[in-house]
């Protein structure tokens, strides 16, 4: 389509895409640093081999499309998928499992569609889900480095051990020079406290309390609930940034709130677990205020993004206490995303001088 | 309709859906008063008119005009006349570069001043009450007054249709929400007595039962001079949200009465007559002092300019002679603005004049207006969703609009967009919204009246076959009843036809073929100049 130069709104908000994204990678820090001070540097290796393999990947697709790829990387927009993938993925993922998903994700979900701006899904998500559903066992695991090495003297996991270890299972098998001191990781560690609360367990923070614990102390448990604050906090930041609105978290955290409120049942035989496990327990922050906010592929309507919220909400809590997946974020979102384009459509303010407030209009006779 | 009639006595302003804050920018030219203009060493004064043929210039070149003296004619006699800013000799009556939204070449007249400035003798009238209304109205028609806040209606044309079109209420305009300009919050500020007085005087005029001034809240000092002159008047005075763009029409309609226009349907048709200050204040002082309108109220403003200010700016005046009163900084003067900053025309040429419906100038630097950044894709962030003032979803317009998506242009609305700028402002990814949306506007236009033209040739189509179906089948009626003709041609399938009659008719056919041929030989010799192919004739140029 052919624009016209001549007159253009000459004036404009010091906004910028890339600095929109920028901000969204910013608010996700307190909740990644969290994850670091628990779970050890498998979250970072993560982000940065997703980053790599998504900047390179949007790089070639982007040239082979014929854009300008240097412009095109300029808009941030793959590093941010990349980080919420590395996010979302297990610290301790393989290597190669790591770039299947993150190039599935861009060169295929992100840009087969039409790149930045057009594709239905969010691309972070459906390259999770590819993982999951390909590699349920690996995507399953969440590798914790061990505390202690065989001679039993204790390590730390934010220390060179702890890195190594780390390493060891982003790349098996690599020389690393005191890996043979270093105990096997386990396969599983923990899994996200959900797996327990069909026993109804209570929050890590309150035993750890009862306990005399320190709430960052290892070994309190307390490790996913400060994540999800971490998150929490983010998320709360990019609402008084107003780079998202109040809309999709506040419903998605409302409808599981309410669903858990009105399901939880503590002394009858039907334990859903609690409200406070069901949104500090898992990835509901994290999907609330940083996934399901992808503004490409949720509705844009404001009155859809509350519903669009409630599809993703009533999502998480179905395919939490009734699916066969823990942990539903990722099918949540990708269930909303598909819902969001009908909701739009539905939506729709009304627009001026279409509402019921109208002023009464003569025929117009006059008009000569 | 009664309802407009009463005043709210509780002021109570409506919010209207959306809008921006930007930066108001108007501070810096509101520090002087306004200034009266020095004279320019040329006017130039265009014929056009607001949708409408130019008018006739009534003078010639080398005629000596006086101040005030009409220079035109027209067939309508409702026409915003052209007057003579200043007395001097006409120059030339030609096409000159102009500046109406976009800069184009239109008729004008060249005055160059004598510098005498002797005046045509008007007759002032001390008060208005005692004339009857007709002699007001003509004293405003011949003012040749234009609509000042926008398109430049010519103001006789639109109190004519709101006399015929039982108005309410009238609203005048002066919440001025754009950045940068200040024409009318200074002439508020200077003169609220005489803009009031307009407004009483337009109220007589287009016998409306209620007149209310609306003003931005921001804008202090005029609110203050307006209250101060409300004591003698029965206008009312509305405050409306210091945001952009609550001045426009059908959004300060909302603000005044709650309700909405409808779509499609004009101010009038809701008994609403709507004009901006300045055009008041000019209506006033044509009918007081009984001068036309040869000024009007420009800001000069821009970061580039030494002294901005209000300039009362005589209509004709060369842009370029209004920057230098101001002091342009040359070298950080990048680009030049006509209007206010989100609504405004960069300018490509500085030699146009300034006109009614000149209310700003900006002379820019690159701070005041930065580059334009490279458009990115959209993201569907909604920000535009939300500073919408009509409701529009521009992120899904945008869509459409790429893909010429006409249905759904139609259906999501695209046609009531006022074109304000508030989704180009906020948008993070550069995108020239508004662009894409006059353009789409432009498709959806011409969509329909190719369709309309289609329809048109379909049916002379059809109508066509219709007739020759209908001529052939008379016809046949007409031949009909002569069934056995006298002498039939021999068929060339019955014994009769022979080998020899056949010769014949094949040597006859031959010849007559020949002379054809032979006919048309003649016709193209005789055709042929006689010089031609003669070398001696055809040089000379050689």
């Amino acid at each position: 389509m052919s624009v016209q130069l001549h007159s253009r709104v000459l004036q404009r908000a010091p906004q910028s895409t890339r600095a929109i994204m920028l901000q969204v990678m910013l608010a996700c820090t307190p909740g990644i640093l969290l994850s670091v001070w628990f779970f050890g540097y498998g979250i970072v290796l993560n982000i940065v081999l997703a980053s790599a393999f998504a900047l390179f990947t949007e790089a070639v697709i982007l040239s082979v499309r014929a854009r300008n790829w240097w412009q095109g990387l300029q808009d941030n927009s793959a590093l941010v998928t990349a980080v919420l993938f590395g996010i979302a993925v297990p610290p301790g993922l393989p290597w190669w499992l790591v770039a299947t998903g993150i190039v599935f994700a861009i060169a295929i979900v992100k840009h087969s569609f039409g790149g930045l701006g057009q594709n239905p899904f969010n691309p972070a998500m459906s390259g999770y889900l590819l993982l999951l559903l390909a590699y349920p066992l690996d995507m399953t695991a969440w590798h914790v480095p061990a505390t202690r090495l065989f001679d039993d003297t204790a390590i730390s996991t934010l220390g060179w051990y702890g890195l190594q270890q780390s390493l060891l299972a982003s790349f098996p098998g690599l020389p690393l020079p005191s890996a043979t001191s270093l105990p096997a990781i386990d396969g599983l560690a923990m899994a996200t406290p959900l797996i327990e609360f069909k026993m109804a367990a209570t929050s890590a923070l309150l035993s750890a309390r009862e306990s005399g614990l320190s709430f960052f102390a290892r070994e309190s448990g307390t490790g996913w609930e400060l994540v999800n604050f971490g998150y929490l906090l983010g998320g709360l930041y990019l609402l008084a940034r107003r780079i998202i609105s109040w809309h999709i978290p506040v419903s998605i955290i409302g409808t599981v709130a309410l669903l858990a409120t009105l399901l939880y049942a503590p002394n009858s035989f039907a334990i859903y677990g609690t409200p406070y496990l069901h949104l500090f327990g898992s990835a509901t922050m994290l999907g609330a205020f940083f996934i399901a906010t992808d503004p490409v592929s949720a509705a844009t309507t404001r009155r859809g993004q509350l519903l669009y919220g409630v599809c993703i909400g009533l999502g998480i809590y179905c395919i939490r206490v009734w699916g066969s997946y823990l942990d539903s974020v990722a099918i949540a979102v990708l269930f909303g995303n598909l819902c969001a384009p009908l909701l739009d459509h539905w939506c729709r303010p009304t627009i001026y001088g279409h509402g019921a407030r109208q002023l009464p209009v003569t025929g117009g006779e006059w008009k000569a | 309709m009664s309802k407009l009639a009463h005043p709210v006595r509780g002021r109570r302003v409506h919010g209207i859906a959306g809008g921006i804050t930007p930066a108001a920018n108007k501070a810096a030219s509101l520090r002087s008063r306004i200034m009266p203009c020095p004279l320019a060493p040329l006017y130039t004064l265009p014929l056009t008119q607001y949708k409408s043929v130019p008018l006739t210039p009534a003078v010639q070149a080398g005629d000596y005009v006086q101040k005030y003296q009409r220079l035109t004619t027209s067939a309508n006699p409702d026409a915003a006349h052209v007057h003579a800013p200043t007395s001097g000799r006409i120059a030339a009556i030609r096409n000159c570069l102009i500046a109406d939204r976009v800069e184009t070449l239109a008729p004008c007249i060249e005055l160059v001043p004598d510098g005498a400035d002797t005046a045509l003798g008007c007759s002032p009238v001390p008060d208005f009450r005692k004339l009857p209304t007709s002699e007001l109205f003509q004293r405003i028609i011949d003012a040749g007054i234009c609509g000042m806040g926008g398109a430049g209606f010519p103001v006789a044309q639109k109190l004519r249709l709101a006399q015929s079109a039982d108005c309410q209420l009238l609203i005048i305009n002066a919440v001025e929400c754009e950045p940068f300009i200040s024409a009318d919050h200074a002439l508020l500020r200077e003169r609220a007595a005489d803009v009031l007085l307009g407004a009483e005087i337009v109220q007589t005029v287009c016998r409306a039962a209620r007149c209310v001034i609306a003003l931005k809240r921001d804008m202090h000092a005029a609110i203050s001079a307006t209250r101060s002159a409300l004591a003698h008047s029965t206008v009312e005075m509305l405050l409306v949200d210091s945001k952009y763009p609550a001045g426009a029409e059908r959004q300060l309609i909302e603000a005044v009465t709650g309700m909405q226009l409808p779509a499609g349907s004009l101010p009038l048709e809701a008994g609403i007559l709507m004009l901006n200050a300045g055009t008041t204040y000019a209506c006033g002082q044509a009918v007081v002092t009984g001068s036309p309108c040869i000024s009007r109220i420009t800001t000069l403003t821009g970061s580039a300019l030494t002294t901005p200010k209000n300039f009362e700016a005589l209509i004709g005046t060369p842009v370029t002679f209004l920057l230098e009163l101001c002091g342009v900084k040359q070298h950080d003067h990048t680009a030049t603005v006509l209007g206010g900053s989100l609504l405004g025309v960069e300018l490509a040429s500085l030699a146009v004049p300034s006109t009614q419906t000149t209310n700003c100038l900006i002379a820019a630097t690159s701070a005041d207006l930065p580059q334009s950044e490279p458009e990115l894709a959209c993201i569907r962030c909604g920000y535009c969703a939300d500073v919408c003032p009509v409701r529009l979803l521009p992120q899904q317009l945008h869509a459409f609009a790429r893909n010429h998506a006409h249905a759904q242009l139609q259906d999501y609305g695209l046609t009531e967009c006022i074109e304000c700028g508030a989704c180009d402002y906020v948008c993070p990814s550069h995108i020239p919204l508004v662009q894409y949306f006059r353009a789409g506007k432009q498709e959806l236009r011409d969509a329909t009246r190719h369709f309309e033209q289609a329809e048109s040739w379909r049916t002379r189509f059809q109508q066509h076959q219709y007739r020759l179906k209908r001529e052939k089948e008379s016809a046949r009626e007409r031949r009909r009843p002569e069934s056995q003709p006298t002498s039939a041609p021999v068929s060339r399938h019955s014994p009769a036809f022979s080998r020899e009659q056949a010769q014949n008719e094949i040597a006859a056919a031959v010849a007559r073929s020949k002379a054809r041929q032979q006919a048309r030989t003649n016709r193209l010799l005789a055709s042929v100049p006689k010089s031609s192919g003669d070398p001696e004739d055809s040089g000379g140029v050689a």
